[in-house]
């Protein structure tokens, strides 16, 4: 459960004073699919950024599981983004030297004691559901954009995180990628798993349970 | 897979930029590595050639002298008691001092003034002519005067001399020349070269022998001591030798000593100097590609802080990275730095006095000095990487 209240948002740049954020309350339930729409420079990006804890908002509150996050300090966060939130990002963010599958398993690789057994077998599961079963070993550069994806999707997946924050995950797939991607998402909140959705797409935003609009920096609906 | 499995992986994904930096940081190990044994080797033959001066503290016995002075006028010392030194005593106490194995040379001496017949000159002049007879042990007599160049050969048994080239020249001696000295028939096997010093006006014979004729067995006069030290202070061998015989009185030849150690300094610090530049340009090169690698990789970095990496994590791959670069380059270094410097001493011809020998403990110790180096020059930029913060990182595409 995460809510957020009043935030707001304004950066700065040449002088100028840009309101990204004003204002905006939302809350998801666990299990909930909310995809947010709106024009582009609207704020959906600022939005998912303060939700998933990239940036912190210049005003208000957001309380994961009742937690006020303005409250915790460094390592509190970084407990947070690696138990609890999982990113997906419209250009799927792989490091490019390492293979599907230790990609997958990299937000298991932050210390020193290697990467157990079972976790190397649950990356493998990720990856077989997300449909790369037998590619497990390639790199990214010889994958294709859609199978790219999936593997971002399968990493995102592997913490057993609560809240999947997605950013046009589908803007730089074909419509066909993009729809198979879209249900492969779906299915994860059957388990239990929130998801956040930025989307311009009207077809992709209808998958989700509920549709927030943006518009200049406020939530319009 | 553990979280060094990102430096490695992202080592070897730029082969050829790794390869060039670890070139660079390579080439400035090979020069140190060959600088420093290089150093080590003529720092070697240089002491070797400096031998070539002599000795440079002499072991008197302590001689009660008062100064006369009077009115300006100087009388002079006078000495109111010849003392010797105990031959016995006096070596085993200069073995026993700490710094030994700086003394290259020690020579005891014990001198006397004997009559010498000279035949087919004895009728002629019709008298014995008194010469100086320096007493001394040939095996170290040779070492500390290793300038001697010597008619003839060095004298092998105890009726054998070798004469000094003044006296040669006075008595009319050769190699081969028989003489009377000590009341027995004696052989000068060697006749000196001019040295310019004392050494030219004296006959040099077995020490046991003029102890015996000069009724001082078991005495000496002095000891002539060679003794060089790279990285000791003379002085201290000094205090040490007074140390160790405290009845006698011990003078070193500064000036000699000083020289010799100026120009040995002089040629370490010279090396030093190289060595620190160039490892200062190769930490420099590594400090700024792994910089320019961190601001490459900014959304990398961004993202593995968005999937709840720390800063400190962020901090050690970039750290390792830096490390990983220096042991290759410490290693490939040393080996290559080995070879080459074999190579370029072999051509020189200054490895006949001197060798080289290849030591895993320094291969180790190279590997783990230019890793931690190499480290240290990758702190900056890895302090830059845990710094960046992932919504920058990640959103400004
Ligand atoms: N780092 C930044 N510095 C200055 N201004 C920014 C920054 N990030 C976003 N903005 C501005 O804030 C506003 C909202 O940007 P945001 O990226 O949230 O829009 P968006 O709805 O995601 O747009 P798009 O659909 O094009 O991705 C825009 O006017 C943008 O120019
Ligand atoms: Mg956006």
């Amino acid at each position: 459960m995460i809510e957020a209240f009043g935030i707001g948002k304004t950066f700065r740049s040449n002088g100028s004073e840009i309101h990204a954020l004003r204002d905006v309350s939302l809350s998801v339930r666990d299990g909930e699919f909310v995809s947010i729409a709106g024009r582009s420079g609207s704020g959906k990006t600022t939005l998912l950024n303060v939700l998933s804890t990239l940036m912190r908002p210049d005003s208000g509150t957001i309380r994961y599981d009742g937690r006020d996050a303005a409250s915790m300090d460094a390592r509190e966060l970084d407990a947070l983004r690696k138990n609890e939130i999982a990113m997906v990002f419209q250009f799927h963010y792989l490091l490019p030297y390492l293979t599907a599958i230790e990609n997958v398993a990299l937000p298991f690789m932050d210390s020193m004691i290697p990467v157990s057994r079972d976790r190397t077998d649950h990356a493998m599961r990720c990856l077989s559901r997300v449909g790369l079963k037998g590619k497990e070993h390639r790199l990214p550069g010889q994958l294709s954009g859609g199978e790219q994806q999936r593997v971002a999707i399968a990493r995102a997946l592997v913490t057993s995180a609560k809240i999947l924050f997605a950013d046009e995950p589908t803007g730089s797939l074909d419509k066909g990628t993009g729809r198979e991607i879209m249900e492969l998402i779906r299915g994860f909140t059957d388990d239990g798993l929130s998801v956040v959705m930025v989307t311009h797409d009207r077809e992709y935003a209808s998958v989700a349970d509920r549709v927030v609009s943006m518009e200049d920096g406020r939530i319009v609906v | 897979m553990n979280i060094l499995t990102i430096p490695f992986r992202n080592i070897r994904r730029k082969p050829a930029k790794t390869l060039l930096l670890l070139l660079v940081f390579t080439l400035g190990v090979v020069s140190i590595v060959s600088l420093v044994s290089f150093s080590r080797v003529a720092r070697h033959s240089l002491e070797q050639k400096l031998w070539a001066f002599g000795p440079n503290i002499l072991v008197f016995p302590k001689i009660e002298q008062i100064r006369l002075s009077y009115g300006g006028m100087n009388a002079g010392n006078v000495t109111t008691d010849v003392r010797f030194l105990d031959e016995r005593a006096v070596l085993a106490g200069i073995d026993a001092i700490p710094n030994r194995g700086n003394v290259r040379a020690v020579s005891p001496k014990l001198v006397t003034v004997a009559a010498m017949t000279v035949p087919g000159k004895a009728s002629a002049s019709g008298a014995d002519s008194n010469v100086g007879v320096v007493g001394v042990l040939w095996d170290r007599e040779k070492l500390i005067k290793n300038y001697w160049m010597p008619q003839g050969r060095y004298p092998e048994t105890e009726e054998e001399l070798l004469a000094g080239h003044a006296v040669a020249a006075r008595l009319g001696l050769k190699p081969g020349d028989r003489v009377g000295l000590f009341g027995r028939e004696m052989l000068v096997s060697g006749v000196l070269e001019p040295t310019g010093s004392d050494d030219d006006g004296v006959v040099f014979g077995n020490l046991a022998l003029v102890q015996e004729n000069a009724g001082r067995r078991g005495k000496l006069n002095f000891l002539e001591v060679a003794a060089i030290c790279a990285g000791c202070p003379i002085g201290d061998i000094v205090d040490q030798m007074r140390a160790a015989v405290p009845d006698a009185e011990i003078t070193a030849m500064m000036n000699v000593v000083e020289q010799r150690m100026y120009s040995l300094d002089f040629v370490s610090n010279l090396i030093l100097a190289v060595s620190l530049i160039i490892l200062f340009i190769a930490c420099a090169m590594v400090g700024l590609s792994m910089m320019s690698q961190v601001n490459d990789r900014k959304r990398e970095i961004g993202l593995l802080r968005s999937m709840g990496f720390s800063k400190g994590r962020v901090f050690q791959i970039v750290c390792f990275e830096g490390f990983l670069l220096g042991v290759a380059a410490g290693g490939i270094g040393y080996t290559i730095g080995f070879v080459a410097s074999e190579k370029i001493l072999g051509a020189l011809r200054m490895l006949e006095d001197a060798s080289l020998t290849f030591e895993p403990a320094h291969l180790a110790i190279a590997c783990g000095v230019f890793g931690l180096v190499s480290t240290a020059s990758s702190l900056l930029p890895a302090w830059k990487a845990s710094r960046i913060e992932p919504s920058e990182a990640l959103v400004s595409i």
